[in-house]
């Protein structure tokens, strides 16, 4: 089990993580989600005692990290595959990983062959593909048989094969009742194999609660409407729980009424509609919605994107 | 190679793999692992271990002038004590030791490796022991080796060619060879130190090659002797103090030295390690 307590981390005048509470529960995929910036890094690497936290802590299976008599036996992480010596092969890099907790070579190739890098263990890290990295670094964050694993985008320049071969290596870490947490920035990997969702935004966090419950608040209906008789229908439907609006003429889009009753209402007073088109907001929406105001820098695509809408 | 998606149960069982456990012997071990298998190690060792003797021998057949100079010829290979022309080897040795032991101390903030090894010793102090124990354990052996082929090769060449020449026995002479010997090993640890605390290898070898081994040796050249009383306390020059025979008025005696270029050794290691343990990485 993994818990953070108030945890916060200040640069100067930069509040990165800010008194960030959570606790990541064993046998289950938890998701940590958030924008690029978000401190989802700044909040492992505190976990790993690699940055010091200017205040709050955090617990790996009730202690910390640092003071653990076996620190990868606990807690195996990957934060950037890109942090291995360029000129020491494979094999050598997680042998001197190993080595710190006794761990050898039977174990080591073992790893190997469930990462697929058998083949290639004698060769340099420096030679590897982004892919290949990501999973030597899998390997090293599994090397001490962990019971909680944290990885960092672990998606990250894999190709689809990748992906999948991932996502099926955290189901079985979670169905083993490891604790895997998970960070991303994209909710679309996050809906696929996440049972439980962090999402954080400037360095705080803004949901916490189960996949479902996170789909099921997302699911806030839109209908969008083509009619010539669009004022006409604008008044009959407007009301305290429903929004109306215009988009261009002739078209509304109506929040807080279902396509149905809309349709009725417009049969009901003789309104012709052109269109009547039930719109669901997507997983990616509402976490858009969720963190729009947390994000530091919008591109102009997203401003757009907001007019249109 | 997606194609594999179980796990095989990982539980090391216990007569197999001991039960892990962080402890400082398993983090030299681990230490040892990564210098052992990166190639420019060797190449660092082979290059040290020939420059010293190579250039050792080459100085003393040059000083009995059966291979002559090239024009003007670097001053100090002939003409110098006899102690001096035999370890003159060393004096380049002593480039590669610290260029090295930078290296050691400062290649994984270089590659980002740091951060791999800081997650897996989460206490961080004993990294910086393991580098250093690995470091003195590969270094210390080959910087004797030559030195000692060197001196008795040299001094062989000298005295066979009817040239002036010292004896280990000679008063003062076994003390500067190993006191070379000391002094190179404690530059390459001073490297170590330097490489950790500056995080790179380009400002690690500036700090140590500009600053202590090259701007102090001017500082004395320029500077009126009146300095000399300060200067000898800098680390090159208690360095010299021990490794050289006949050290001379300006500088200080060999144990003084010994403890002078100690203490700094120290002070670097300490730095390191209280930079190693406070800051984020």
């Amino acid at each position: 089990m993994l818990e953070v307590r108030e945890l916060t981390k200040k640069y100067g005048d930069v509040t990165a993580v800010d008194h960030l509470s959570f606790t990541v529960r064993p046998g289950i995929i938890t998701g940590f989600l958030g924008p690029n910036g978000a401190g989802k890094s700044t909040t492992m690497r505190m976990i790993l005692g690699l940055d010091r936290p200017t205040s709050g802590m955090a617990l790996v299976n009730g202690r910390s990290y640092t003071g653990s008599p076996a620190p990868m036996a606990e807690l195996g992480a990957l934060l950037e595959a890109k942090a291995v010596d360029k000129g020491r092969s494979a094999r050598n890099h997680l042998l001197a990983l190993g080595a710190t907790v006794g761990i050898g070579r039977t174990r080591v190739d073992e790893l190997l062959e469930v990462v697929g890098l058998s083949d290639v263990a004698g060769k340099s890290a420096g030679s590897f593909s982004l892919g290949m990295g990501q999973r030597l670094g899998i390997a090293s964050a599994l090397i001490a048989d962990p019971s909680i694993v944290m990885l960092d985008e672990p998606v990250n320049g894999l190709d689809p094969d990748g992906i999948l071969w991932i996502r099926n290596l955290l189901r079985d870490l979670a169905s083993e009742g490891r604790t895997v947490f998970v960070s991303s920035h994209l909710m679309s990997e996050m809906e696929l194999t996440a049972e439980h969702l962090l999402v954080i935004g400037r360095g705080r966090i803004l949901a916490d609660m189960s996949m479902d419950d996170f789909i099921a608040s997302a699911s806030t209906n839109h209908v969008r409407v083509i009619t010539p008789d669009a004022m006409a229908l604008r008044d009959l439907l407007v009301g305290p729980d429903v929004s109306v609006t215009s988009t261009a003429p002739g078209r509304l889009v109506i929040e807080g009424l279902t396509a149905e009753r809309i349709g009725d209402v417009a049969a009901q007073h003789h309104l012709t509609l052109h269109a009547l088109v039930p719109i669901e907001a997507s997983l990616e929406d509402a976490f858009m919605k969720l963190t729009r105001d947390s994000v530091e820098f919008h591109g102009s695509t997203e401003s757009h994107e907001r007019k249109a809408a | 190679m997606s194609t594999i998606t179980t796990l095989p149960d990982t539980r090391p069982a216990a007569t197999q793999s001991p039960v892990p456990r962080l402890t400082l012997g398993r983090v030299i071990t681990s230490e040892w692992i990564k210098l052992r298998s990166l190639r420019s190690t060797w190449y660092m060792m082979a290059g040290l271990f020939g420059v010293i003797i190579a250039f050792g021998l080459l100085s003393a057949a040059v000083a009995t002038g059966d291979v002559s100079t090239a024009a003007g010829g670097p001053p100090g290979f002939s003409g110098a004590s006899p102690i001096v022309t035999v370890l003159s080897g060393a004096r380049f040795g002593l480039l590669l030791v610290a260029v090295f032991g930078v290296m050691v101390g400062a290649r994984e903030y270089s590659s980002g490796m740091i951060r791999t090894t800081l997650a897996a010793v989460p206490r961080r102090l004993p990294v910086l022991v393991g580098k250093l124990t690995v470091f003195v354990a590969v270094v210390t052996p080959v910087v004797l080796t030559a030195t000692i082929v060197a001196f008795f090769g040299g001094t062989a060449i000298l005295s066979g060619a009817g040239v002036t020449s010292v004896a280990w026995s000679d008063p003062g002479v076994a003390g500067a060879v190993l006191g070379t010997v000391g002094y190179l090993i404690g530059i390459g640890v001073l490297g170590v130190a330097l490489g950790m605390l500056f995080r790179g290898i380009g400002a690690g070898i500036g700090v140590l090659i500009g600053g202590i081994l090259f701007v102090p040796t001017l500082m004395t050249a320029l500077l009126p002797d009146s300095w000399d009383s300060v200067l000898k306390y800098l680390p090159s020059n208690a360095g010299q103090a021990f490794s050289s025979v006949d050290a001379g008025a300006s500088l200080l005696g060999y144990w003084p030295g010994v403890a002078v270029f100690s203490a700094w050794v120290a002070l670097a290691v300490g730095a390191a390690a209280w930079s190693l343990k406070q800051r984020d990485s």
